[in-house]
């Protein structure tokens, strides 16, 4: 019996033209750091180290929002028409370079480049033409009593999709007349310092858009000063309930987009070989570094061994490796530090009694990887079943009653997402009433596009990003 | 006068073609005249058929799609600014009022490129029914639209009597009187933006002529009229539209979200919510 | 599920009808799978292996009311030896031709492993009476045809006819004995995934050793979404009976880029097993000329031309 097995396509990384320092972007501009600290990034899928990057310090921080405040001084005096122009400018220029940009997400992050190509960089685009529509029509969006931007915005953002989450905070913030300081995530900054240069090439006025890189410190620093406006943070939990303490004593914006446990909720009058596809995408896109990860299956026990042994078949097929491989589905997890916490949590869920299932895959010598991982006979009461493990995990639990469904899926202090899979549609309406969480899928999972809020209930955060109601995060009443 | 004589035609179906009846008109402008086709009844059947496709081809695009058409136009005629420059000289304005105004038209069609993935924000809403029901309103758009155009020199008139209809999905037949020659040469630019055939045709003529077949074309589903008309015009339109319940509407606003409002249909939706 | 099995691959109809209690396909969510895979990039000794593997899997096909013993020969010949001047190209699995025809695909094939598939039951609409299909059917059996390819009684499905649907498969079945029945579903016709899924489980319990998609006769001949819901109804019926069907795509499918996606489909959904003539096939005529190309392309580097290859 032949096998057919798949050779490599490797997209080529000669596209990209990393340099081997990198400063930050203030005043229009690429300029030193005052501080004279820096980092490695590095490829994950190799470890090669890809650049040097600045750690930016509290004067760092200190020079962008001066420069934010210069750059809102222009901003503000341009009509809605003219801020539009220049977004749609960006819109273009990311279409028209999204391979580089999507070759240099995957060598940074360790993203499939199916994905970086297919999903991240067509949804960078379709952000910033959704929002460019807006800055001229603002008028429109909502029927309240002048609404105005809250002028200086520091914005964090995470490792797992660095230029998507860059486009969620950035476009919305410039549409509707905000000026930004930006701060990357520690390992993923490559994409953000290719986007400064679009900036600089569309002619934005310098200090509407600024980049400082960093690490953690940098944040910090970035939310501690006491002339921003507001924040909006996209990251973990811990982080930003310290963000939330931090900025107790001021009067100033907050959105916080957080952690999650999502569950996918599979009725017995699901379509089956779809929800199956579902819950697979649910948790294994994106190595399963998604916030509204599907990572709770919450199954019905009467088709579980039917579902659970199609789940294992499909898992088999996913194809682990190189990221720059375009058959690649599972890329490489995105730092050691993530790993170790997988580890960490699997180990735990085998110890506390669950069933582990991996699929068979041979993993290459360097990097961070881990395999797709099922658990099945675990306990809502266990770690892999509560804790956000953000990896290629899913921990199965099971339910009777349709009531049953919901209490499980509740019983979380997460409220992101959740998935629904059943033909039923008065069902699928019943149940979305019922469920705590900010976006929920029906049939479907992992859908985003800009017209459409994001956000989470409870501690998966506050605010929302996206569409008519995501203008609001960035827009305040008069009082 | 050029030496190579430039011949507008009709722009019908992404095609472009004379009036089956092989007649034209004058319109004489500072440095040259132009003979343009004088539409007939038969010309109007025949745009109504590819409108009736070109309405299928754009429903089909995705909003986002649509805004990156509309933004792909303005593109093109930012591209082709003197040329624009030029027939609105010759048609009467200065220099300075021509540029102006050419700029108001790129402004107007980027409000609109950005209107086209967002109005339905604007319009559409869940219904707080009483009962265990999920009543969505959302909005459709019409069909086939028949916009007679202003007759003032201007490419942002022409361009805010065009893009109401056609934003909100509907494919538009564009008509056109004296100011034929600026509608004929924006077609040429619509024909370069990725716009399905059909989705927007331009015409030239005499509304006299085929008011009477427009009014009572029954695959026609609403009139702009976005040019004066007189009172018997008005009357006998309106008794012709009776018949299909044909929606008219005499000089609806041409921007701002109320612009859009005539050219869409409500649709609302109940369902249960149970287990 | 335990089923009671009449013969090796048949159901009764009361099992029949529990397989097919659940037929619930989300189209949005089975389209997206299908484009997914759509996306794996096949490049350099898997593209060759893989074109390798289309030509082996092909029925040569020719289905034409002007058909004639003369082009019989013709299509024969290239059946056995598509590329006469590379001998590294297998032959094809099968010819497919009207019952009519097939004494003559018989005489010109003897000496080669390629087999004669014959098309019966009032091939393509299927419109006639049972006792004239089994007819027609026997007339190509005895002919000598190595396969069978039958339509299923759409009027009845349509009607809502099952057990009568079920029925005549049954009966073509008996007659065929060893003879291989692929039965055809015309999913063209069928349009909802559903049915699809309803009439693949049907043929399936019926006896039917193939589905196959389309007679190649209506515009909307097989999709990647088809083939994909019909490995599904193979997987599941071979988990409920230990029986495994092939599958034949057939109807519009033209160029080696298209048909290599098919082939992802069953490598990814049944695995290597199908990979193979007895397993999965290619309906097709202008394939062959394509893929040909394709692995002249592949040795030399250079883009071909079709009249390179003999005519078939």
């Amino acid at each position: 019996m032949n096998k057919w097995d798949y050779a490599e396509s490797i997209e080529s990384s000669s596209i990209v033209n990393i340099q081997k320092k990198y400063g930050i972007f203030i005043d229009g501009k690429f300029q030193s750091s005052n501080s004279k600290k820096s980092l490695k990034t590095i490829s994950p899928s190799t470890e090669e180290v890809l650049s040097t990057i600045s750690l930016g310090n509290k004067n760092d921080i200190n020079d962008a929002v001066q420069s934010a405040k210069e750059g809102l001084k222009i901003w503000s005096k341009l009509s809605g028409t003219q801020r539009a122009k220049y977004l749609f400018k960006l819109a273009r220029l990311i279409q028209e370079r999204s391979r580089e940009f999507a070759v240099l997400e995957s060598l940074d992050g360790g993203k499939p480049i199916k994905e970086s190509r297919d999903f991240d960089l067509p949804q960078v685009a379709a952000n910033f033409f959704y929002f460019a529509g807006w800055a001229d029509k603002l008028n429109l969006s909502w029927n309240t009593n002048g609404m105005k931007p809250y002028g200086v915005v520091g914005q964090i953002i995470p490792w797992n999709f660095p230029l998507l989450m860059l486009s969620w905070k950035v476009a919305p913030a410039l549409a509707t007349g905000n000026v930004v300081i930006l701060k990357p995530a520690e390992s993923t900054p490559l994409t953000a310092l290719l986007f400064a240069e679009l900036c600089e090439e569309v002619g934005l006025p310098p200090g509407v858009f600024n980049l400082v890189t960093g690490d953690g410190t940098t944040g910090a620093a970035l939310v501690q000063h006491p002339e921003i406006s507001k924040i909006a943070f996209t990251g973990s939990t811990g982080v930003g309930k310290y963000i939330q303490k931090e900025t107790a004593d001021r009067d100033i914006g907050l959105t916080l987009e957080l952690g999650g446990k999502a569950a996918n909720i599979v009725f017995n009058d699901a379509a089956i070989d779809q929800a199956v596809e579902g819950v697979v995408n649910g948790i294994f896109f994106n190595q399963g570094h998604v916030c509204c990860a599907g990572s709770r299956l919450v199954l019905q026990e009467d088709i579980h061994d039917q579902f659970v042994s199609k789940l294992e078949k499909r898992m088999q097929s996913l194809r682990v490796g190189n990221p720059l491989d375009k058959n690649t589905d599972i890329g490489a997890i995105n730092s050691k530090e993530q790993l170790d916490k997988i580890s960490e949590l699997v180990n735990n869920g085998v110890d506390e009694g669950g069933s582990i299932f991996q699929t068979e895959c041979e993993l290459p010598q360097n990097g961070f990887w881990f395999k797709p991982t099922l658990f099945t006979n675990a306990q809502p009461s266990y770690r892999i079943a509560r804790e956000e493990i953000f990896g290629p995990v899913l921990t199965t639990l099971t339910f009777r009653t349709p009531e049953e469904a919901i209490e499980i899926s509740n019983n979380t202090e997460y409220g992101l997402s959740a998935g629904i899979w059943t033909e039923k549609g008065s069902k699928i309406l019943w149940t979305a009433d019922r469920l705590q969480a900010g976006v929920i899928w029906a049939n479907t999972f992992n859908k985003f596009d800009p017209a459409s809020p994001f956000g989470g209930y409870k501690e998966s955060g506050f605010g929302r990003e996206g569409g008519r109601h995501g203008l609001l995060s960035y827009l305040k009443v008069q009082s | 006068m050029n030496e190579i004589k430039k011949t507008y035609k009709n722009y019908v179906g992404g095609k472009y073609i004379r009036s089956e009846s092989g007649k034209t008109f004058r319109i004489e402008l500072k440095n040259d005249f132009y003979e343009v086709p004088l539409t007939s009844r038969k010309d109007i059947r025949d745009a109504v058929v590819a409108a009736k496709k070109g309405f299928t081809d754009w429903q089909k695009l995705t909003p986002y799609n649509k805004t990156q058409i509309l933004y792909r136009l303005s593109e093109m005629l930012e591209g082709n600014f003197d040329t624009y420059q030029q027939i609105l000289q010759d048609s009467g304005l200065t220099k300075a009022k021509a540029k102006e105004d050419i700029k108001n038209s790129l402004d107007s069609l980027i409000w609109y490129a950005g209107m086209a993935d967002k109005w339905e924000q604007m319009t559409g809403n869940l219904n707080p029914v009483a009962g265990d029901f999920f009543n969505i309103s959302h909005q459709e758009s019409l069909g086939v639209v028949f916009t007679l155009n202003s007759s003032e020199h201007s490419l942002n008139n022409l361009l805010l009597n065009m893009l109401p209809a056609l934003t909100t999905g509907c494919s538009v037949i564009s008509f056109n009187e004296e100011n034929s020659v600026l509608a004929l040469k924006l077609a040429e630019d619509i024909n370069n933006s990725d716009l399905p055939p059909g989705a927007l045709n331009i015409m030239s003529g005499k509304f006299e002529l085929i008011i009477d077949d427009v009014s009572n074309h029954v695959e026609i589903t609403a009139m702009a009229l976005y040019k004066k008309v007189t009172t018997e015009e008005k009357t006998l339109i309106r008794e012709n539209a009776s018949k299909s319940l044909k929606r008219v509407y005499i000089t609806p606003p041409t921007i701002g979200l109320e612009a859009l409002l005539p050219f869409i249909e409500t649709k609302t939706v109940w369902h249960p919510k149970g287990r | 599920m335990s089923l009671t099995k009449e013969s090796k691959n048949q159901l009764t109809w009361s099992n029949t009808v529990e397989l097919i209690d659940n037929l619930r396909v989300d189209e949005v969510g089975l389209k997206e799978r299908v484009a997914s895979l759509s996306t794996r990039s096949i490049k350099k000794e898997s593209k060759l292996q893989a074109l390798n593997y289309i030509i082996s899997m092909c029925d040569l096909t020719t289905l034409e009311g002007e058909d004639t013993e003369g082009k019989i020969g013709q299509m024969t010949a290239k059946a056995i030896n598509p590329d006469p001047s590379n001998n590294e190209v297998p032959s094809v699995a099968a010819v497919c031709v009207y019952p009519s025809l097939v004494g003559k695909a018989k005489e010109m094939t003897k000496n080669s492993n390629v087999k004669v598939a014959s098309v019966s039951s009032y091939f393509p609409s299927g419109q006639a009476s049972i006792e004239s299909k089994l007819l027609d059917t026997q007339f190509a059996i005895d002919q000598g045809a190595d396969e069978i390819d039958i339509v299923i009684n759409r009027k009845a499905f349509f009607e809502g006819d099952y057990r009568k649907m079920f029925d005549e498969i049954v009966a073509l079945k008996q007659l065929c004995k060893s003879v291989h029945l692929k039965t055809i579903l015309e999913v063209g016709e069928l349009r909802t995934y559903e049915n699809i899924k309803k009439a693949s489980l049907i043929s399936l319990a019926a006896g039917s050793d193939f589905i196959k998609t389309s007679t190649g006769k209506i515009s909307n001949g097989s999709s990647r979404e088809a083939c994909y819901l019909m490995a599904k109804a193979v997987w599941d019926y071979k988990e409920a009976t230990d029986f495994k069907a092939g599958i034949k795509v057939a109807g519009g499918i033209r160029d080696s880029k298209d048909a290599i996606r098919y082939l992802v489909i069953v490598n990814e959904e049944l695995g290597s097993e199908w990979l193979n003539p007895d397993y999965f096939r290619f309906g097709a005529s202008s394939l062959v000329d394509d893929v040909l190309k394709q692995i002249k392309k592949l040795k030399t580097n250079a883009y071909q031309s079709s009249y390179y290859f003999p005519r078939g």
